[in-house]
This record gives structure tokens, C-alpha cells and sequence, in this order.
């Protein structure tokens, strides 16, 4: 038997210029939460970096794949450096809405 | 009234990578019913938050089961999550303040957010946590037939 993995969840990195793209499929759940973290880490820190999250083809997320991206959130915040969340599916919306955290990936206002 | 109530019973490790299995079983009862898209999508969210509860903190390291009883009513479906562990700490059932909403980036903890999913996604979310014996939590989501008005 296969060890079990939720809906194939998967994290294809591209990057053009400054501007790193993840792109997140599948469903990013707790047991797929350490590989997450694991393609986040080395980016999260990089401040040449223009980090986005495109979510197009997440079919689901829980609380624990809300918790990364809020420390993913934090640690940009700190960092002063651009980080965002793109193309969010009606039902994700909706639990960003609820948990309110909404309200911090909305696109932020540069020093232009 | 009748309140003729079938059961579906589950029982798995307690262990992350079962979860999605909760979420299919889920699914097919769930649709079978007539629940909505969205109905559906909202108890696979919180079914989950309860199932991750369990695996997270019932058993620490030491291996567990966990126990997911589907109650099929007429109206409604009820889905309760038990299992034998530690019971967990810091369930506050009113939920209201672990949402962000009142709070600054500096002040967000993460974590906390999944009892209050629970809670903003179901009808009925009721915890009971008893020391040593472990946690149950039974979620209630009534079917809506609002465009069968007769």
C-alpha cells in the first residue's frame, strides 16, 4: 500500500527576475504541513525576493496551512520586504474572511 | 417526528495522514444527503480541525485511534470525533477572541484558529473533555431546504 498522501498536494516554484512565484495544488493539510515549511524556509528569508503565493489550485487548506502562511506573513513583515497571496479560491477566501486574516494579505500600500 | 438516526463508524490511527480520509468519507455521506458544495466544504474544514485536534495533542508520541461517528438524521448530520487521549487545554467555547480580527500582525499567535472554524462553520459544535478519558466533539449541521418551500 501506498503511505497515504492528502490530494496530492504539491509546491512548483518559478521564479522571473525578482519575483518568485509558489504555485500551491492539491490539499496543503497537518500532514503535509513539514513539506511546506520545507520549500518556504529558504525563500522566507531571501530579501531580494519579491515572494508571492498563487493559490489557484489549492483545493483546501486547514488551520495549520493558515498558520504557516501567517508566520510566512510575520516574517516578511519583519523583514520589510514584499510578500503576497494571489488568485484565492471563493471557499479559502471565505476562511480568510472568517479568521480575519484577510485583512493582512491585502495588497499593501508601497512608498512609491 | 421521526428521528430515526444511522450510524457510520470510523476508526483510524491518529495520525495526520488519515485525516483526508475522514474528509472523503465525509464527502460521500455528506453529498448522499443532499448537503450543498458549500455545506459540504465548510464541515470538511471543521471535521478536519476536530481530527487534527486528536492527533495533535491526544496521544503525544504514543500511538492512538481516533473515532469518527457519523450520525445520518433526517435533517441534519452530526459528526462526532473521540478519542482516548490527554485532553486538550485552552478550548474556550466561546471562540470569539481567537479571530484576528481586532488584532495587529505583531499581536497574531498562530494557531488557535481551528476551534473557532469549528465553531463559525457548524451549527452545533459541543466539547467535552474529560482528564484521562480523553476528548469527544460532536459537530451538527442541519440540511437547509430554503428553495423547497412548500
Amino acid at each position: 500500500m501506498n503511505t497515504h498522501k492528502s490530494e496530492k498536494f504539491q509546491a512548483k516554484t518559478e521564479t522571473e527576475g525578482s519575483v518568485c512565484t509558489v504555485f500551491l495544488s492539491g490539499e496543503l493539510d497537518l500532514s503535509v504541513a513539514p513539506d511546506f515549511r520545507l520549500v518556504m524556509e529558504p525563500l522566507v528569508g531571501d530579501k531580494g525576493l519579491d515572494l508571492v503565493i498563487n493559490l489557484k489550485e489549492l483545493r483546501y487548506i486547514d488551520s495549520t496551512g493558515i498558520g504557516i502562511l501567517l508566520s510566512i506573513l510575520k516574517a516578511r513583515h519583519g523583514l520589510e520586504v514584499k510578500f503576497s497571496v494571489v488568485e484565492v479560491p471563493s471557499q479559502i477566501q471565505k476562511l480568510f474572511d472568517m479568521t480575519g486574516i484577510s485583512k493582512f494579505f491585502a495588497p499593501q500600500e508601497d512608498s512609491h | 417526528m421521526s428521528d430515526d438516526v444511522q450510524k457510520v463508524i470510523l476508526q483510524l490511527p491518529a495520525s495526520a495522514e488519515y485525516v483526508d480520509i475522514v474528509r472523503l468519507n465525509l464527502y460521500g455521506i455528506a453529498s448522499k444527503m443532499g448537503f450543498t458544495y458549500e455545506d459540504i466544504e465548510d464541515m470538511k474544514v471543521a471535521v478536519s480541525e476536530a481530527c487534527n485536534n486528536s492527533v495533535l495533542y491526544a496521544y503525544g508520541q504514543k500511538d492512538g485511534v481516533v473515532d469518527v461517528i457519523f450520525e445520518v438524521g433526517a435533517k441534519s448530520l452530526s459528526i462526532t470525533v473521540k478519542d482516548e487521549g490527554e485532553s486538550f487545554d485552552g478550548l474556550d467555547s466561546s471562540g470569539e477572541r481567537m479571530t484576528l480580527h481586532d488584532k495587529e500582525l505583531s499581536d497574531v499567535q498562530v494557531g488557535g484558529l481551528g476551534f473557532y472554524l469549528m465553531q463559525a462553520l457548524m451549527d452545533e459544535v459541543s466539547v467535552v473533555s474529560e482528564t484521562g478519558k480523553g476528548t469527544v466533539v460532536t459537530l451538527t449541521k442541519r440540511l437547509n431546504f430554503t428553495e423547497e418551500k412548500v
